[in-house]
């Protein structure tokens, strides 16, 4: 697989909607586009998007005045497992444009903003499935991951063997963030800037998240 | 559009669908660092915020006044009045809705019950405000529970006992309705049956009632709503219902309490009292006060009307009793009295018995003392229970002769200690209730010829308006612990402080009246307090005894029900109950510099 940095350059080469060259400027100061998609399923190849959101992030600040969501026509048929965790119902979708139609938008919201996400590389996977055709590139835009500034602030000094939880419950957990109702993708994606901008300052001010010993000091029971 | 405010969460359960989406299109979402100013002070705020997640500290130049956690709205006077003269700032990691200041402003413009939360002054708010928070609060009388009624007691009879037996029966226990026994049937039997056997049939007091009895009966449980009560009686055309927990039978609802129930029935309650003829009689009426009271809330009726009838209901009862039991001479050479809430007549609950008896002269000791033992001990029964501090008719210290008590009061105004402000106070704002009542008058007019002028005394009297520090401190333990931490002491912190203060310059005034609210409106006559100031005073004060009767609603049996966990109430009722607490805060500034407090 190549750096990313080398594909970046290659895809400025073959992007074949000269159009998108923005995606290529210099993202505004301080400016950050949260993006969650809801799919069909896990698997890139044969999965599809079914509903994308993408809110964002100035400053300290989380511009749901200003954000971006699509439900979209996925082309494989929406497994019912699916249907069950996004309560997205199949009128719903099929309603809604094929995602073809959506991507423009989508492109023009979060232009050359880093994107934020939870697992957001599979996010990201999922729409360079659409976009790559469409424009000839993929996102080339910076890459912030919420659960590995969570893992730094938790668990960047624990001694081996400590066990780990990423867990999107956990996250919020330990920030104290109230949960919106999940397997939503625009309240996914707020609680994911919710988190970035907590995470950020936490970071910032050196403060770190206390864990919870994984086994008890002493046993309460024995003798 | 973020879904997930929450629009049911006042004020904003006041706009229209169409303002709320207008509304949450237009939100945003802030993040504060911890210390960060999220509104600076005398600078117009450009938004109005709702906290989602953190502690938020509002601050004057050193204070800190308040700290509002989730669902809180802050703040309207920013928002709309330009300078606030209050900081607000983030105490912990701090997640805000923002609505910009356009938005709310036009939102205001547009739907006049949404722009009362924002009036500037405290009693306004109250009045449109807490009206709306009290409807919601019990929903319907309707959804009260059977067992919430008054129900009358199972008595059995066998289908073998007599007529006469059932009539006697029936007066012994003050009931209209017995259950009967016939083998494994139960049926009722009412007054009214035995009195047309004998009467219309002309049939033998000693006919067996088990052919009387109604063996039809229709029954229901405890915990059915009252609405299932009433349509059980409509369907079956009954008067009566049998009530149920689990098997056993435990009570005969009649159609009249019912009624009585729904209607309302504080008059019912003093009807007993005053055709009472027995202590049981008395007793009986007594336990339905505390029912009065709840169904007075539930019905939205406010809080000074429920403690102005319960205070009367409670003054009846002690007169009625003192009727029957105090020997001759006693009722028309001595006053009884009540003290403390009791004597303001604030008292929504039943209480301790905080009562005294003032006497013309000296008198025999063993008919006094008999009197003393039996007026407490009938009190007890009736559920009032001891008064702590033994303010009582039993202690011989507060049931002696008028020229006692003058002396007392001069020794605790020449030499005062706590306890001689605190009986000063007890007196001042004691009611005569029974007997002679110029002997109470006699003893406050020279209470207050004494204390005129006594510039030392009433400036140390005064003093304990700051006995109790405002409690806005402990908010921070009440959010961040929901609800299982420290609570807010209510009457420490908001009840005492307007009473006291209030009690002190009436005092100075040599005031007659007893009430707080009286006083306050006689104060502002009087220019002591100002007009604008007294409205607010008096609407904090009822805000603030609205919610200690619910405490004590809910704490029903046995906690004192004056604490009150700000996680636990909503966030319209900590947004008043903030506003109350400045007025408390004023009026201890102003008694303080009224009495030059600042030399202490």
């Amino acid at each position: 697989m190549l750096p990313r940095a080398i594909k970046r350059l290659l895809h400025q080469a073959t992007l074949s909607d000269q159009s998108y060259r923005f995606m290529f400027d210099r993202a505004p100061d301080d400016e950050f586009v949260v993006i969650d998609c809801e799919t069909t399923g896990l698997n890139v190849r044969t999965d599809d998007v079914v509903a994308i959101a993408a809110i964002k992030i100035r400053g300290n600040r989380i511009l749901t005045s200003a954000r971006f969501e699509a439900i979209v026509h996925p082309d494989s048929e929406l497994e019912a497992e699916a249907i069950k965790i996004h309560r997205l119902r199949r009128s719903d979708v099929e309603a809604s444009p094929i995602v073809w139609k959506v991507l423009p938008g989508f492109l023009h919201f979060i232009g050359p903003r880093p994107l934020i996400g939870y697992y957001v590389d599979f996010d990201i996977a999922m729409l360079d499935k659409y976009i790559l055709p469409l424009v000839g590139i993929e996102l080339p835009n910076e890459r912030i991951e919420v659960s590995r500034l969570y893992y730094e602030r938790k668990y960047g000094n624990a001694p081996p063997n400590t066990p780990v939880d990423l867990s999107f419950a956990a996250i919020l957990h330990d920030l104290r963030i109230p949960s919106l109702g999940q397997h939503d993708a625009f309240n996914d994606a707020l609680m994911t800037a919710m988190m970035f901008l907590q995470l950020r300052d936490l970071t910032r001010r050196g403060v770190r998240i206390a864990r919870q010993r994984a086994s008890p000091v002493f046993n309460q029971f024995g003798g | 559009m973020p879904k997930a405010f929450d629009i049911t969460n006042p004020p904003f359960d006041r706009l229209t669908p169409s303002e709320a989406e207008t509304l949450r299109a237009a939100l945003d979402i802030g993040y504060f660092s911890p210390g960060e100013a999220i509104i600076r002070r005398d600078v117009p705020a450009e938004a109005l915020y709702v906290v989602i997640k953190g502690i938020v500290e509002e601050r004057n130049e050193a204070d800190l006044l308040a700290l509002l956690g989730p669902k809180d709205t802050f703040d309207s006077r920013a928002l709309v009045h330009d300078h606030s003269g209050h900081q607000f700032l983030a105490r912990d990691e701090t997640l805000c809705y923002v609505i910009p200041r356009k938005v709310a402003l036009d939102l205001i413009k547009a739907n006049p019950r949404f722009a009362a939360f924002f009036y500037r002054e405290i009693s306004r708010k109250l009045d449109e405000l807490a009206n709306d928070e009290e409807t919601g609060r019990y929903g319907s009388l309707m959804h009260a529970k059977v067992g919430e009624l008054f129900l009358h007691p199972p008595v059995f009879l066998a289908a073998s006992d007599t007529i006469e037996a059932a009539g006697h029966l029936m007066r012994e226990i003050n009931s209209n309705a017995l259950f009967v026994r016939d083998g494994e049937r139960i049926g009722i039997v009412t007054g009214m049956n035995l009195s047309k056997a004998v009467v219309l049939r002309r049939q033998s007091i000693q006919t067996p009632v088990g052919a009387l009895a109604n063996f039809d009966i229709v029954s229901l449980r405890r915990d059915d709503f009252v609405s299932s009560a009433l349509l059980l009686m409509t369907k079956h055309n009954k008067r009566r219902l049998a009530v149920r927990d689990g098997a056993e039978l435990i009570g005969i609802l009649e159609e009249i309490d019912l009624l009585g129930f729904l209607a309302g029935s504080a008059q019912v309650t003093a009807g007993r009292i005053d055709r009472a003829s027995s202590q049981q009689d008395l007793a009986t009426a007594a336990r339905e006060i505390e029912t009065q009271t709840r169904v007075l809330r539930r019905q939205g009726v406010k809080v000074e009307v429920i403690a102005e009838i319960v205070s009367d209901l409670n003054r009846r009862l002690l007169s009625r009793l003192f009727e029957m039991i105090a020997p001759a001479e006693l009722r028309t050479s001595s006053c009884l009295i009540v003290m403390g809430s009791e004597g303001r007549g604030e008292q929504t609950i039943r209480t301790d018995q905080d009562n005294g008896l003032v006497l013309a002269g000296p008198m025999q000791g063993e008919i006094l003392e008999a009197f003393r033992q039996e007026f407490f001990v009938a009190l007890q029964s009736f559920g009032f229970p001891p008064c702590p501090g033994d303010i009582m008719v039993r202690n011989p210290q507060w049931s002696r002769p008028l020229s006692d008590y003058l002396a007392d009061l001069r020794r605790w105004i020449v030499l005062p200690d706590q306890a001689g402000h605190m009986n000063v106070a007890i007196v001042y704002d004691a009611q005569a209730i029974a007997g002679n009542e110029q002997l109470l008058n006699d003893a406050k007019t020279a209470l207050i010829d004494m204390t005129r002028g006594e510039q030392a005394f009433m400036a140390h009297f005064a003093r304990a308006v700051d006995a109790f520090e405002t409690p806005i401190g402990l908010f921070n333990n009440l959010i961040t612990s929901e609800g299982t931490g420290d609570a807010l002491d209510l009457k420490k912190g908001g009840i005492f402080p307007i009473v006291h203060g209030v009690r002190s310059l009436a005092l100075e005034q040599g005031l007659r009246e007893t009430s707080t609210d009286k006083r306050i409106s006689r104060l502002c006559d009087l220019g002591v307090l100002q007009r604008d100031f007294g409205r607010d005073l008096k609407q904090a004060f009822r805000f603030l005894l609205m919610l200690r009767l619910d405490g004590q609603l809910a704490a029903s049996a046995g906690a004192s029900g004056t604490l009150v966990r700000p996680a636990q109430l909503s966030s319209m009722e900590r947004h008043l109950l903030r506003d109350a607490l400045q007025v408390v805060k004023k009026l201890r500034e102003i008694v303080g510099h009224h009495f030059k407090l600042g030399v202490f």
